[in-house]
């Protein structure tokens, strides 16, 4: 059964005319990388929100369609000042806020904070103060706190935003190995460049609806780059009006140049 | 000319812990400048020290000819406008051309002058149709670029941005870089905390690279871009243009996607010919 | 005081009985000691645990923080009860206002919001409860730090703080909107996102580090309550005038 399976899915905000989703059928499985691509405002954040089950129950407004889970589903969203509990004063006790808050034995809760502070480079931090930290470390932490609770299907809302080059690697990194343990996971993200590598499939998202969906291969495509949703590489390549098909990646480029 | 701005053996410490030691550069009037490092490096610890709102432990820090130990931000406001991160969380008018005129008004500037530089800003980051919203009703990527429209109609001669373009897509990024690259032909100086070294390429010439408080880099983005061994150590990956450059051996090796693609076109259309 | 950290409940007692006692025992030597209590309390290193944060100084000595809020946050009132009332009304009244304000700028100096939750968890509260209650009380603090950061970037973009009295209303407004509007516009991103943190209605959440309740802390916090109560049964039956 797949992690996520989204059905004709239309929602509306509520007190809103226009859906912020139109008709989207989409399917995540255990151990896939599904990347959701568009301009600001296209609807990717709030279908993660519906793949969530926080829309319409936290959000309010109206579900047409379906979207049904197989585990527990954890949502990292792009905001991660939002997401900390004002709970705890150490990174420790934020990451273990969610699995308390799940009921877990304490010895598990330590496995898995344990575990996820490892994954995400935070244990020289695990004794600080969230209130502390940048906003870089901070998204760390949400990272580390949502993995914590062991979902089986992970959302990420632009989570390189606030991280620096190496942090980006490291969570580019990470999310290839959740999926090779068998999560799907489903990504929002403006870091096109890292997709070749990072996803699966690339959900191509306007206005609320599909436009069109495929491998990064997409990417490299007149369409997505004319749009502004092109690898870099790729849309150098047209630019300098050199032959099709565009490079994806800079390998691809060193290739075709020879 | 008295530069911009001029640190001179800046140290700073929180308490016990140090974050800055001994930092000393300075910026010309009209010079464009990437402020870059790892998360934590002590950027955003510096740009404080600029506004005014921490006094160096040792060392000095010159806003033009004004000492900023002399200073209080408020007054430090007439030469510099500073955006913090998230400043779009301190937006507070109720509608975005209120917000950004509060500037040029709580500086005593009159009336029709601070209507001139609310449009002038306005129009510099393409906000003019969304004047008269509440700036919670706009998405944060605008709130933010509202946020820059309130810095620049204090129009200072230097502008310090922290991380102006995160959450930003493609199109509102180039909106930045386009009233920056504007400012900065009237002699604007500009220094930007960024961790985008594709929006650092596109926007600035000269990269000063903090790693752990002390300043490693201060040179010419051209040169640092592409030199993947000098980038590592301090935590930094060299943008895809400069990776390009570099790996299909473009002379010249640019790093900005015009140049990179007048120079694909050019070495493309030399090897076909006879 | 110093190590010596007292279990959140009996916080909370003092915090309760305090004012409780200014307004049961009669006026003014009741509220004076109570005031008095009050205001010594906010001097104690225990108040203001926790790190001070980025961006603050942290070699000022923190109960003298504390004390400083209370005066500041009382003093309004004085003035406007001496408005309106005589001086012996105005002290007996002043003293019970300024134990009630010391009292509760002492707790939210003292009280640390994660003990509290494991404190109510350990007692049998549901969680959701428990959060309800510190996120109020830590919502102090939180406004605290939103506010520098507010006032920092206003005076940053040529807001003086200082000056005369329309200047500074001028300043109160600027601050007050963007303190407001943004803390209510975090309220619905918080209630998601702490639901993204697994906050499930009829699970019990594992208690991480319940704060230890001796005894002894726990006969005093009976103690109190009983010596309100004997407090109260007294001005009851005696009757006598303020």
């Amino acid at each position: 059964m797949k992690s996520l399976t989204l059905d004709h899915a239309s929602f509306w905000y509520p007190a809103t005319e226009s859906p912020a989703l139109r008709d989207v059928s989409l399917e995540v499985a255990p151990g896939e990388v599904v990347a959701l691509v568009g301009a600001l405002g296209a609807g990717a954040s709030t279908l993660l929100l519906v793949a969530g089950d926080l829309a319409p129950r936290m959000t309010g407004g109206r579900l047409e369609g379906t979207a049904a889970r197989r585990d527990r589903s954890g949502i990292v969203l792009p905001t991660p000042w939002t997401q900390v509990s004002g709970m705890a004063f150490t990174v420790w006790d934020e990451v273990a806020f969610g699995p308390a808050n799940l009921g877990w034995p304490a010895h598990e809760i330590s496995r898995q904070v344990d575990r996820a502070l490892e994954r995400l480079e935070l244990v020289p931090l695990a004794s600080r103060d969230p209130a502390t930290l940048s906003g870089g470390e901070l998204q760390r932490v949400i990272i580390a706190a949502i993995l914590a609770m062991d979902p089986g299907l992970v959302l990420f809302d632009e989570p390189a935003a606030e991280l620096d080059a190496e942090g980006a690697c490291t969570l580019w990194r990470l999310i290839r190995v959740l999926a090779k343990e068998g999560k799907g996971i489903l990504l929002a993200t403006s870091a096109l460049d890292a997709l070749p590598e990072v996803a699966d499939r690339v959900v191509w998202l306007e206005q609320g609806a599909v436009r069109a969906v495929g491998t990064p291969d997409l990417l490299a495509e007149a369409a997505a780059c004319e749009a502004g949703l092109g690898t870099s590489v790729a849309t150098v390549w047209r630019d300098s009006e050199l032959p099709e098909p565009a490079p994806l990646t800079i390998i691809d480029a060193v290739r075709r140049w020879r | 000319m008295i530069p911009a701005l001029r640190l001179e053996g800046v140290s700073f410490s929180y308490g016990t812990v140090p974050v800055l030691a001994n930092v000393s550069f300075s910026i010309a009037s009209g010079e464009r400048v990437a402020l870059l490092g790892r998360n934590g490096a002590g950027k955003s610890t510096l740009v404080r020290l600029i506004a005014g709102l921490q006094r160096p432990d040792q060392g000095t820090v010159w806003v033009g000819d004004w000492d900023t130990r002399d200073c209080v931000p408020e007054q430090l406001a007439w030469r510099v406008a500073t955006v913090f991160q998230h400043a779009d969380q301190q937006l507070f008018a109720t509608s975005v051309r209120d917000d950004v005129s509060f500037g040029p008004r709580a500086l005593g500037v009159g009336e029709r002058e601070v209507q001139r530089r609310t449009d002038s800003a306005l129009q510099d980051v393409d906000l003019t149709a969304h004047a008269d919203q509440h700036p919670y009703d706009l998405p944060p990527g605008l709130r933010k670029l509202a946020a820059l429209a309130g810095a620049l109609a204090l129009e200072p001669a230097l502008l310090v941005l922290d991380e102006p373009i995160i959450g930003l897509d493609r199109a509102l990024r180039a909106r930045v870089t386009r009233a920056l690259l504007e400012r900065s032909a009237a002699s604007v100086a500009l220094l930007v905390i960024t961790h985008d070294l594709t929006f650092a390429a596109e926007t600035f010439d000269r990269g000063l690279v903090l790693d752990r408080g002390t300043l490693a880099c201060d040179e010419r983005l051209v040169s640092l871009l592409g030199d993947a061994t000098r980038l590592e150590p301090l935590g930094l990956v060299p943008p895809p243009m400069a990776a390009l450059s570099t790996a299909l051996g473009l002379p010249g090796r640019p790093v900005r996607e015009a140049e990179v693609a007048r120079e694909l076109a050019r070495v493309a259309r030399g090897r076909l010919a006879p | 005081m110093t190590g010596l950290r007292l279990h959140p409940f009996t916080l909370l007692a003092i915090a309760g009985a305090l004012p409780a006692l200014a307004w049961i025992l009669p006026a003014p030597v009741g509220g004076a000691w109570t005031a008095a209590v009050a205001l010594a309390l906010t001097l104690t290193p225990g108040a203001s645990p926790g790190n001070t944060g980025i961006g603050s100084s942290p070699d000022r000595r923190p109960g003298f923080v504390v004390f400083r809020t209370a005066v500041l946050t009382a003093t309004p009132f004085w003035l406007f009860l001496l408005l309106l009332h005589d001086v012996p009304t105005t002290i007996a009244i002043g003293l019970r206002i300024t134990t009630m304000v010391a009292s509760f700028v002492w707790l939210v100096a003292a009280l640390e919001p994660p003990r509290l939750v494991e404190a109510m968890i350990a007692a049998g509260w549901s969680a959701s409860v428990a959060y309800l209650l510190a996120a109020t009380l830590s919502a102090v603090p939180g406004l605290k730090t939103r506010a520098q950061r507010i006032v920092e970037a206003q005076r940053c973009r040529g807001l003086s703080p200082r000056g005369g009295i329309p200047a500074r209303l001028r300043a109160l407004r600027a601050l007050a909107l963007p303190l407001i509007l943004s803390a209510l516009h975090e309220v619905d991103e918080r209630a998601l996102a702490l639901e993204t943190r697994g906050l499930v209605p009829g699970v019990r959440r594992t208690p991480l580090a319940p704060p230890p309740d001796p005894v002894l802390e726990r006969a005093a916090r009976w103690a109190l309550l009983l010596a309100c109560l004997a407090a109260l049964v007294r001005r009851l039956i005696v009757a006598s005038p303020t």
